[in-house]
């Protein structure tokens, strides 16, 4: 596939002409320490120079707030919701992100395949933004992403002296590069060799966890001590869950105004909230803090690999920083190992 | 700070070993520099895992929620801001006074996590914070930094209230406490705006809103057994997130801790998208001063929350 | 699977609209409900094997899992017998014949009533529990199928005689079907009672029915069911041949909201349905 260049000036005018033919989601700087995907309709700044969103774009498949379809409550008559319009870009996320949308994708295929999700996911072109620079929170490498990596993107972006790289992946990606060729010059054999000396000393950078064992001992050993230690401090506010990029509960709701009619939608949720197990009559599965904190850590570490083959956390390290009580995955990957190999 | 660690450790041991209390809750070790993580320490042997340093951004007052049931005495350490929520808690009757032990941390003021990450390795360990003249200096085993005052938490810049209001036993000196005041700059700054420039600012921030609610489940004044917002009947504000619900959300929030909120910020700490909700907070906090000049809430156990009572002689334009 | 399940436009988050046509006061606070879709091809297409549940929709206040209580030999309507309990389902117990509500399904892993042919069936029951059993018994007891099993065995209890669900199968119909035996118990003395008196796993032991070549299929509260299973196992059931059906708290009924997760395993598409030693394997979480 090709690879071709753009000037760092000409980023700009590419994604302005991208946002007027197509659905354009992209990094933008809100606050000081806050970057959000967002729809972007061209003209306002774009974020390049950000180490990785506050949320995860995982939104732009699986929004938090999702209309399903209507009902009249009258006649039982539904409406679906309208199909995704038109082709889709989601420019800029990082690859832990990309390989997470991987990670979901078999929750929402498989027997009973999700038309809202695959629709969105079909239309969509992803451009993966390679980290030359991880951060000291990212430990991608633990789960295999490679952080200038291109696993699960059409098209790979990794930023040069002065200019892009950009590499088409896919025929999508590819389809994107001619579609703005306007914006882009050949590269040559320096420009990759620059490429793969940044994306070499990235993932030098980068932090690898030893799991060695971890899945081992959670296969084994369903009670653990330290869950009840660790969840003393969890706050149970859910923060974590709303951030992965991975995290995929929802709940579903009808909103109705009155009238007679409403909208059945699923909004996100979260297995750190009391209710999410709350049976009607009071009884719940997974009554304290304890089994909550636990699901969460068994589904990243265990469970999801169990189900998929495929890891339930790709490292972006956004909860490890995020969470007010420091609940740390990364620390906790090492203390299970230690329980692992010193049986604690 | 990190030079009482001695002492609060000692005092601490001395608590857990005379059966005393039976747990102390403080703050421990974080897994990185800049961050500290709340400990329950139940044996005398592991108060060493104790810290006091400029990191210790938790309050940890609301555990004693979680620990309602703990059968023995708990020893909590509270920095001044926290010690307010302390009396909130007592005068909501959430916790008995006969159950805790308090130990004040005399406070000099907190970093932000967040802006010092960015220049002290995260791997370090902290050795000394000594405050100086605009910042502080940091000793790390692997390196000295010195801060200047924007490293502060913006809480701290303006905090009036070091000092414990209450306490059991005072680990070190008394601080002397900031002169100049609470300026409510944030809250003004904002207040000043035109109105179409103020709605654009927070429909800028409500869009943002996750509805997590980590901002509820942090903070103490927040406190009954099922919130309105997990309510599905009624349903009083939709859990759908979108600016209008967002809004909702917040307004009520804000207005369900007025008169209650103790300015501990720890809502807006966490907000994983920073929303500056403590801006709400404080904007009704600067109305009660104005109008009905009374202290921030928690500022003694003893008071009648402001909005709990009334006076012939109270204000009444809005009637 | 997912290729014939009922869901309205692609989407099986998506149900189809159904209307009540019956509604059968079975006690106090459990209603049965039949239902049919308006679409006949929906009608004709479902194909629901006894142990499944489905998704009912009561428009404006959501979804519920409920077990589809008829049997797959009865065609062209489905049964739910449901118990007020919550939100949604005390709106449900309000709605009349004509009304209209949602149906998406069937989900989940079935009774093995395959591997069950040629041997004597015991169900257990307690309460609404006999719901879910009830699709498996008329299937068993059906005309068509009635030479493919044993003897069937039916011990039920309720906490009195009005909290007694499905009367007129457990008085009239199942006791006259050949080689059937029906054992009702209420948990306290009534007047207008002559039957047995006392709790289902008490009284299970009293029967002591033998084990050899039989299946022991139960359902009911947690704390009946964790009483029969050790009665089972006295009687010497060995666990494979001890099935029963688990509660979680669902949604989406499909393995994609994540919440009737235990362990590894999502009760919406890895059970309802387990058999004892499956049940042994899973983490104590439900
Ligand atoms: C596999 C399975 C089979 C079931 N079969 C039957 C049956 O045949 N008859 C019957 O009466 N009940 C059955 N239930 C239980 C039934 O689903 C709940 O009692 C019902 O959903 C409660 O709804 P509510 O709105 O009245 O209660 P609320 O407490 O108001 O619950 C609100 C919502 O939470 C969810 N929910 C709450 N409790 C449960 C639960 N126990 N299981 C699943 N979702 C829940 C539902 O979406 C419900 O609408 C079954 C549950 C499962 C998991
Ligand atoms: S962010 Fe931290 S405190 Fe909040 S639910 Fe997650 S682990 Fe618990
Ligand atoms: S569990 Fe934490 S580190 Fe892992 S993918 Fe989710 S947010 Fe990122
Ligand atoms: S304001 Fe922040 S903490 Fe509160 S609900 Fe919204 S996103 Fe969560
Ligand atoms: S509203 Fe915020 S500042 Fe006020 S008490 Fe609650 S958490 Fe603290
Ligand atoms: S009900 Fe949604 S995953 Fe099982």
């Amino acid at each position: 596939m090709t690879a071709m260049l753009i000037d760092n000036g000409n980023i700009t005018k590419f994604l302005d002409s991208v946002a007027r033919d197509r659905l354009l989601v992209a990094p933008v700087r809100e606050e000081d320490n806050v970057v959000m995907f967002r729809h972007v309709t061209g003209g306002e700044p774009v974020c390049l120079d950000y180490l990785n969103a506050s949320v995860s774009p995982r939104e732009m498949f699986f929004p938090a707030t999702e209309k399903m379809f209507a009902f009249s409550t009258a006649d039982g008559g539904l409406q679906p919701a309208e199909p995704a319009k038109g082709k889709r870009v989601l420019f800029g996320a990082r690859p832990c992100d990309v390989k997470a949308i991987l990670s979901i994708d078999p929750v929402f295929s498989g027997d009973f395949p999700d038309p809202l999700y695959l629709d969105k996911r079909e239309k969509t072109t992803i451009v993966a933004l390679a980290c030359t620079n991880p951060s000291h929170r990212c430990f991608c490498a633990t789960f295999g992403v490679d952080p200038a990596g291109a696993e699960g993107a059409d098209l790979l972006l990794t930023q040069l002296e002065s200019c892009y790289l950009a590499e088409a992946i896919t025929p999508k990606g590819n389809d994107l590069l001619e579609a703005y060729r306007q914006f882009f010059s050949t590269a040559s054999g320096g420009h990759a060799a620059e490429k793969n000396r940044l994306a070499g000393a990235a993932a030098q950078k980068v932090n690898k966890l030893d799991t060695g064992g971890i899945k081992e001992l959670l296969d084994e050993n369903f009670e653990l001590p330290y869950w009840e230690e660790l969840a003393l401090k969890c706050l149970n506010c859910g923060i974590c869950t709303y951030i992965c990029p991975t995290c995929h509960c929802f709940n579903i709701m009808d909103f109705t105004r009155g009238g007679t009619g409403g909208v059945r939608c699923r909004t996100w949720d979260s297995c750190m909230f009391m209710n999410f197990t709350r049976m009607a009559g009071g009884h719940n599965p997974r009554p304290t803090r304890k089994e909550r904190l636990r699901n969460r850590f068994m589904h990243k570490l265990k469970y999801h690999l169990d189900r998929y083959n495929l890891p339930g956390c790709v490292g972006c390290g956004r909860c490890a920083g995020a969470c007010p009580a420091n609940i740390d995955i990364r620390q906790i990957i090492k203390e299970l190992r230690e329980v692992a190999q010193n049986g604690r | 700070m990190i030079a009482i660690e001695a002492e609060l450790k000692k005092a601490a041991a001395d608590l857990l070993s005379s059966g005393e209390a039976q747990m102390v809750l403080g703050f421990g070790p974080g897994s990185e520099a800049t961050r500290t993580t709340p400990v329950f320490i139940t044996g005398a042997g592991d108060t060493e895992k104790l810290v006091f340093n400029p990191f210790c951004v938790n309050n940890l007052v609301k555990y004693l929620i979680d620990l309602k049931d703990y059968p023995g005495k708990i020893a909590i350490c509270v920095k001044g801001c926290d010690s307010r929520a302390v009396n909130r808690l007592l005068q909501d009757k959430q916790v008995d006074r006969n159950k805790v032990f308090i130990l004040g941390l005399p406070c000099p003021g907190l970093l932000d996590p967040e802006k010092a990450e960015a220049v002290i390795d995260p791997s370090a360990r902290l050795l000394t914070a000594e405050m100086e003249k605009d910042g502080v200096k940091i000793t790390t085993d692997r390196g000295n930094y010195s801060l200047p005052a924007g490293f502060f938490m913006d809480k701290c810049r303006r905090c009036a209230g070091r000092n414990p209001v209450v306490y059991d036993r005072l680990v070190g000196q008394p601080l002397r406490e900031n002169e100049t005041g609470d300026d409510f700059a944030d809250v003004k700054n904002i207040e000043e705006l035109p109105p179409e420039e103020k709605n654009a600012y927070w429909d800028r921030q409500f869009s943002r809103c996750l509805r997590c609610y980590a901002c509820r489940n942090v903070c103490p004044a927040c406190s009954c057994r099922e919130c309105v917002f997990d309510r599905a009947e009624p349903g009083w504000v939709a859990r759908a997130s979108n600016l209008s619900n967002n809004t909702a959300f917040h307004l009520v929030r804000a207005f369900h801790v007025a008169g209650r909120c103790v300015d501990c910020g720890e809502c807006q700490r966490v907000c994983p998208v920073h929303i500056p909700v403590g801006i709400l907070n404080r904007k009704i906090l600067m109305d009660i001063k104005q109008m009905y000049d009374e202290p921030t809430p928690g500022i003694s156990p003893d008071r009648t929350p402001v909005l709990g009572g009334f006076h012939t002689g109270d204000p009444d334009e809005f009637m | 699977m997912g290729g014939n399940c009922a869901c309205a436009a692609g989407n099986p988050l998506m149900p189809h609209t159904a209307t009540i046509t019956s509604v059968t006061e079975e006690t106090g606070d459990v209603k049965t409900f039949q239902m049919v879709f308006d679409d006949p091809a929906v009608m004709e297409n479902f194909r629901q094997k006894p142990g499944q549940v489905a998704q009912i929709s009561v428009f404006g206040m959501g979804e519920s899992t409920i077990s589809i209580t008829s049997s797959p030999t009865r065609k062209g309507f489905l049964e739910f017998s449901v118990k007020r309990v919550g939100r949604l389902t005390t709106v449900l117990h309000n709605l009349e014949p004509g009304c209209k509500v949602g149906v998406r399904g069937p989900y989940g892993n079935h009774f093995p009533y395959e591997i069950m042919k040629g041997r004597d069936l015991l169900f257990v029951g307690g309460g609404i529990g006999l719901a879910p059993l009830r699709s498996l018994i008329d299937f068993v007891l059906a005309e068509e199928n009635r030479d493919d099993y044993g003897k069937v065995e039916i011990v039920y209890g309720a906490r009195s005689l009005d909290d007694l669900c499905f009367k007129n199968g457990l008085m009239k119909r199942w006791p006259n079907i050949k080689n059937t035996s029906v054992y009702t118990t209420i948990d306290r003395e009534d007047p207008a009672w002559q039957g047995h008196v006392g709790f289902v796993p008490a009284y299970l032991e009293e029967i002591a029915p033998g084990a050899d070549n039989k299946y022991a299929i139960t359902c009911g509260p947690p704390i009946m069911i964790k009483f029969v299973l050790s009665a089972l196992e006295k009687l010497g059931f060995p666990d494979h041949r001890v099935i029963t059906t688990l509660e979680m708290k669902m949604k989406c009924g499909i393995g994609k909201c994540g919440r009737c997760n235990i362990g590894s395993k999502f009760v919406c598409l890895d059970g309802p349905v387990f058999s004892l030693n499956q049940l042994k394997e899973l983490p104590p979480e439900f």
